[in-house]
């Protein structure tokens, strides 16, 4: 008797084998690397400075100068929004001071124009993220918690990945992270021997009354 | 017998249906119905969810693979650079992402209401009411919401345009300022204006200017909807023109003829309030009253009924259509408009029988009336706690009746106040004089600022033709609408939130209108345009303004000079003026009676004609306004249209059905309108809503619904028309939302009658006790509730109380929750299709009799369920509980599986079928709240209780104290819902606090949970309706 006709070759089964393994194996690799590279900072964007319309150098402002935080990001404890300086707290000092600076000239054509600096924003939160900095700041957690020692970048980069893990992770155990309110905007504040950050912070807690939350509509509505 | 007969089988439970469909088939065995309602229950899914029918295989696949590659390309791109633009130089007030709130004041014809305004980055995005305001005390309706909408609305006229061309605003003024001395050669004779009712001061001391430019220059008044027969009804009754005003407070009995006073008028709000808060048993005070036990609840019922007949009202209303008043009635009689002022004369006869005589022949059969005999002895036994009021669209007779009989019964609820409008004189009238000197040449220049009057003009007044003769019109209206095309100069009106004016309430409270935002369109306020005729061109309305309060201030200098006087004004918005003199007139009844003598009732024969004012649209000015056009019709549940609206009894003698196509003609005039077949409609008659079918540029407005206006005459404005009805083999496919997401008639929403006979009111309230929480323990055994296991810190437990004995199904609140929480609107198709976004819904249900139903209506939005259905089927942990109660939805987690929509009992998730918010033109994205996201398509989304109001109060409260924070106080977080509700029917907070109002409110005896049986335990809780039904009708 004749061999039945195949419609595929022996080897094919091997073919199949070897597709289907592929399939899982790249499967597996695609899974394995989302996962990485959506934590990595080549899609969080840490670490990359970023170029702004003005060379604004906050290691001479902040460093050079012992210039608060708040001076410029007046609403930080006050609002959702730190605040961005108008172009008029540019000028309330660059009016005396380096008027003539060829690197103020934008800031110049925006006070005399009334045509507002075109800032490119640095922490870029999704928008269906709600954070608010009052609350953060009102209960102890330091501005170089979260954007890192900005006394030290020339041009501001982003700190930490900003990822909902890197949220929660405080959330979950906040007193690591306080700190007494009058050193809020220390870029150098360290807790003071015998005492730890746990110890501080527990105590911060304890005198701000900070109890974090963890549910969806804490920062999602 | 015919099914439409007979009366609903006795059952042991009261019987609530929907609709005429759902009410025939109560009876029929769910197998044999084939059509409508049951059909709809029968589905798997709810209309509109299987929209792949029809694709092949192959074009699945296709989707399914283009939607992978797309997610999975979009989801790898990193975010594009956001630019932030900070102010050069910042406002004072201003601190980006903080909202803040101006006083405004809105007027409709004539009467203004304040308003706060929540303002986000200089774009207002929210209108709440003033509490500082007493036609408003902090409410707001449909028409004020949808100011949010309005401001914004792409369709606005854009530009100033002589004679069909763009031109200036400029040129404009040079014109008039070329012909002032023309004019002032005559003093002005041949100038004329043509404005709406307005009690404003602003607009009065701008005529005095316009006056002294030009001396004889006259102003004429119009509005479709006017108040003329009110004042000619009072000096019928008191020989002088006067502004009847009502204190819902005082009232027990109420009497409203064809009257939808909760919805009409100048101050509905507060007649709402006032109302509502008699709507319930027993004042509300401390404690609330105790829970009946078994035992006591026989006795405590009968003392109970007579401190609540003390304290609660009692509603009678006669109409021929079913106004959102008619449905909070305890008794209503179905009566032809025509036929009103014979009941109002039966009435007058039977509590002041010296006057019977002179008014039967008016009267006819009436006075031997059930009805009528019942309530005039209801209202007599009340004396001065009893009311009698009027509808404007009657005839000024009956609101002399009104009066007459109002004087007879001693009431001490209404009182008598001179009218604060410049012109008392706003009807037909007025217009009809206006085309007569028109068409005789005596005017050379007319300024049009009503509204749109060739479009309401009555249809035998021929108004657009004696437009034509005159030959210079001006115009500005915010469209370019019907009228725009007669006139000369078209110029865009300034919207009311970008016009510095003011207003004025019946009882002369002025309230400034400030402009929240600077005109989008060019748009030229009305200050600006009045100020050109009085030659002063170039201040401005904001310094006319100025002027004018400062000419009203006279020698009087406020404490700390004017500017100082005028910021505090401005910034409260409401200027507290004398206490209004109330004048006690006296009625002159023989002069009355004289002139009632030879009346008798018309005789309408066939069907009659009744125009009615529509709740959404207005009278048309609101048609743009795709918010309030979506609205459900609070009766028929009809979005985007008007219908002919008619008795079952009448469709079934006519053989017509409902959505079938029919032409109405009056005196020559016809046109089509689709059939709605509404129970509780008055026999023999046809009610149409006017302010439809539009014709003119406005793209959302135009073609929606029929125009009822051509059926209009002077003779006949409202009703006593007989209309000539034809089939026209047509059908139209209405946008209807009320059988979608239908509760398979389950004893839901609850009604109890305290002056039922006993064992009515011993099985009404076993059902409500049925549904309460102390049944479901019994039922179940104490379980644990969500609460116990996930107990946040502060231990804030977010919950809410509707009372449905307050709750008149006005809708505001669905504009309130549209507004603050960015639903979009989806148009009449996507409505049909079951898609409509709105997450509170109102659901009407009817209940006994189809001819003369009783109805209840029941606002349904997410309840916030501790045992939630909707968590346990998401795949994705897109919805989950929060410590605090509330099921929270995360959108940006959602994939839109839909297995919670389907899975929720109470039909309260809504799908994003489409992008809604892709179609968004320009200026209407600018509405948006900027804390509430804005949802994509294949989201699924729901009411969470104005998170984002609770999350803000809570962080605002918590930084206090040097950041050590403090806890939220009862009534410190209100949701819109809340906030907009005229009747405070809807109650907001923390169950953790036993004395917070909700708590309260949930500890009530009529409190229950809706579908208890389910064990969802909702955190919303539903308070039965209570009836307060005259025996002698019961």
């Amino acid at each position: 008797m004749a061999t039945p006709h195949l419609l595929f070759p022996r080897w094919s089964n091997h073919l199949v084998r070897a597709i289907l393994g592929a399939v899982g194996i790249g499967g597996g690799l695609l899974v394995a690397f989302a996962f990485s590279y959506f934590r990595s900072p080549l899609f969080t964007r840490q670490n990359e400075p970023i170029d702004q319309p003005v060379e604004f150098d906050h290691r001479h402002h902040v460093r050079d100068h012992g210039i608060d935080c708040r001076f410029c990001h007046t609403t930080v404890e006050k609002g959702e929004s730190a605040g961005y300086p108008p172009t008029e707290v540019c000028g309330s000092c660059h009016g005396q001071v380096w008027n003539k600076s060829p690197y103020l000239s934008t800031i110049r054509a925006s006070l005399f124009t009334g045509k507002p600096l075109e800032w490119v924003r640095v922490n870029d939160l999704r928008d269906y993220v709600y954070f608010n900095h009052s609350i953060h700041v009102n209960k102890g957690v330091g501005c170089v918690t979260c954007h890192g020692r900005v006394d030290e970048m020339a041009a501001v980069h982003k700190f930490p990945p900003m990822n909902m893990g890197w949220c929660l992770d405080c959330h979950r155990n906040p007193t690591a992270n306080l700190r007494p309110r009058e050193f809020i905007t220390s870029m150098t504040w360290e807790p003071k021997a015998p005492e730890t950050a746990e110890s501080v912070g527990a105590a911060v807690a304890k005198q701000n009354n900070v109890h974090t939350r963890e549910s969806c509509s804490t920062c999602h509505r | 017998m015919s099914s439409l007969d007979r009366k609903p089988p006795h059952t042991s439970r009261a019987r609530y249906w929907r609709s005429v469909e759902d009410f025939k088939s109560l009876d029929a065995p769910r197998e044999n119905a084939s059509h409508g309602y049951p059909e709809l229950v029968g589905r798997e899914f709810p209309v509109g969810a299987t929209e792949m029918d029809g694709a092949t295989r192959r074009d699945f696949l296709k989707l399914v693979g283009l939607t992978a590659a797309g997610t999975m390309a979009s989801g790898c791109m990193r975010n594009p650079p956001e630019r932030i633009l900070p102010y050069t130089r910042q406002p004072a007030d201003i601190r980006p992402g903080q909202p803040l709130h101006y006083a405004t004041s809105a007027a409709l014809d004539g009467f203004g209401i304040g308003l706060l305004v929540t303002s986000r980055e200089g774009r207002p995005i929210k209108i709440e009411g003033n509490p500082d305001h007493a036609s408003s005390l902090g409410a707001s309706g449909t028409f004020e919401q949808g100011l949010a909408y309005g401001v914004y609305d792409p369709q606005r006229g854009k530009s100033v345009k002589r004679a069909g061309q763009a031109a200036g605003w400029k040129s404009f003024l040079s014109e008039v300022k070329e012909r002032l001395p023309v004019w002032q050669k005559d003093g002005g004779e041949k100038v004329r204006f043509l404005d709406g009712p307005t009690a404003s001061p602003f607009d009065g001391w701008l005529r005095k200017q316009i006056a002294l430019a030009l001396p004889k220059a006259r102003f004429h008044t119009y509005a479709a909807v006017s108040r003329d027969a009110i004042y000619a009804g009072s000096e019928l009754a008191f020989g002088e023109a006067l502004e009847p005003r009502f204190d819902f407070d005082k009232a027990r009995v109420v009497l409203a003829l064809d009257d939808n006073f909760l919805e009409d008028g100048p101050d509905r709000l507060a007649v709402a309030r006032a109302f509502a808060a008699h709507r319930v048993p027993a004042p509300e005070v401390e404690g609330g009253p105790a829970h009946p036990t078994e035992g006591q609840a026989e006795h405590g019922h009968e003392e109970k009924g007579a401190s609540e007949s003390a304290w609660m009202n009692r509603l009678y209303v006669a109409e021929c259509g079913f106004s959102v008043t008619g449905a909070q009635a305890d008794h209503r009689l179905r009566v032809r408009g025509s036929e009103i002022i014979a009941v109002a004369a039966a009435v007058y006869a039977a509590v002041s029988p010296e006057g019977a005589g002179d008014v039967a022949a008016l009267a006819g059969t009436w006075s031997g009336h059930k009805w009528v005999k019942a309530v005039a002895k209801d209202l007599a036994a009340r004396g001065p706690q009893a009311v009698v009021t009027a509808g404007v669209r009657h005839p000024a007779e009956v609101h002399a009746l009104v009066a007459a009989i109002n004087v007879a019964l001693k009431s001490q609820v209404v009182t008598y106040q001179k009218p604060v409008l410049l012109d008392v004189k706003s009807g037909p009238s007025s217009l009809a004089e206006l085309g007569a000197a028109a068409i005789k040449g005596e005017i050379d220049t007319l300024v049009i600022t009503a509204w749109n009057p060739v479009y309401t003009a009555p249809v035998d007044l021929h108004f657009g033709e004696a437009l034509r003769k005159i030959p210079n019109v001006v115009y500005l209206g915010q469209f370019e609408d019907e009228t725009a095309p007669y006139a000369h100069w078209y110029l865009p009106a300034a919207h009311e939130l970008e016009s510095w004016g003011d207003s004025a309430n019946p009882d002369g409270v002025v309230a400034i209108q400030q402009p929240l935002i600077a005109p989008l369109f060019n748009g030229v306020q009305r200050g600006e345009l009045f100020g050109a005729f009085a030659d002063k061109v170039d201040r401005g309305a904001y310094q006319l303004l100025k002027e004018a309060h400062a000419a009203s201030l006279g020698d009087a200098a406020p404490a700390g000079g004017f500017e100082a006087w005028w910021e505090r004004t401005v910034q409260k918005g409401v200027l507290v003026t004398a206490a209004p003199v109330a004048v006690a007139p006296t009625l002159q009844s023989a002069k009355l009676l004289e002139r009632l003598r030879p009346l008798k009732p018309a005789a309408v024969a066939g069907i009659e004609l009744n125009l009615i004012v529509d709740n959404k649209v207005y009278d048309g000015r609101y048609g743009d306004n795709a918010w309030l056009q979506e609205l459900p019709e609070p009766l028929t549940k009809v979005v985007w249209g008007n219908t002919a609206i008619l008795s079952p009894k009448t469709a079934e003698r006519l053989g017509v059905e409902a959505e079938a196509i029919v032409s109405l003609e009056v005196g020559g005039q016809t046109i089509e309108a689709p059939i709605f077949v509404l129970p509780g409609h008055a026999d023999d008659a046809i009610s149409l809503a006017v302010g439809y079918g539009r014709s003119g540029a406005e793209a959302i407005a135009r073609g929606v619904g029929a125009n009822a206006y051509p059926l209009r005459s002077t003779t006949n404005p409202w009703f006593g028309a007989t209309v000539k009805l034809a089939l026209t083999g047509k059908k139209d496919r209405l946008g209807i939302t009320q059988e979608h997401w239908a509760m398979e008639g389950r004893p839901i929403a609850l009604t109890h009658d305290v002056t039922a006979p006993k064992e009515v009111q011993k099985r009404q309230l076993r059902l409500i006790e049925e549904q309460a929480p102390e049944h479901t323990i019994t039922m179940h055994g104490e379980q644990p509730s969500l609460e116990f296991t996930t107990q946040s810190a502060e231990g804030y437990r977010w919950a809410m109380a509707i009372d449905m004995s307050k709750c008149t199904g006005c809708n505001a609140c669905i504009l309130a929750c549209e507004s603050e929480n960015n639903i979009l609107i989806v148009g009449k198709d996507q409505v049909r299709r079951g898609r409509e976004m709105h997450w509170l819904r109102i659901d009407r249900y009817f209940e006994g009799d189809l001819a003369d139903p009783q109805v209840v209506s029941q606002p349904m939005a997410c309840v916030q369920c501790e045992k939630a259905p909707c968590e346990y089927v998401c795949p994705v942990n897109a919805t989950v509980h929060s410590d605090e109660g509330l099921n929270d939805m995360v959108y940006n987690r959602c994939v839109g599986t839909r297995y919670c929509a389907n899975n929720c009992p109470y039909k309260v998730r809504r799908f994003n079928y489409l992008n809604w918010h892709n179609n968004l033109q320009g200026t209407l994205e600018m509405k948006m709240n900027p804390d509430v996201t804005v949802r994509a398509r294949g989201v699924i989304e729901k009411c969470t209780y104005c998170v984002q109001r609770i999350e803000q109060a809570r962080i605002a409260t918590r930084i206090e104290n040097h950041g050590k924070g403090r806890m939220l106080n009862d009534g410190e977080v209100v949701t819109a819902c809340q906030q907009s509700c005229a009747s405070g029917a809807i109650t907001f907070g923390s169950l953790h606090d036993p004395k917070s109002e909700v708590s309260k409110k949930h500890k009530d005896e009529r409190a229950y949970q809706v579908l208890w049986e389910l064990n969802t335990r909702p955190r919303t809780r539903h308070l039965a309706k209570v009836r307060n039904l005259n025996p002698e009708l019961a």
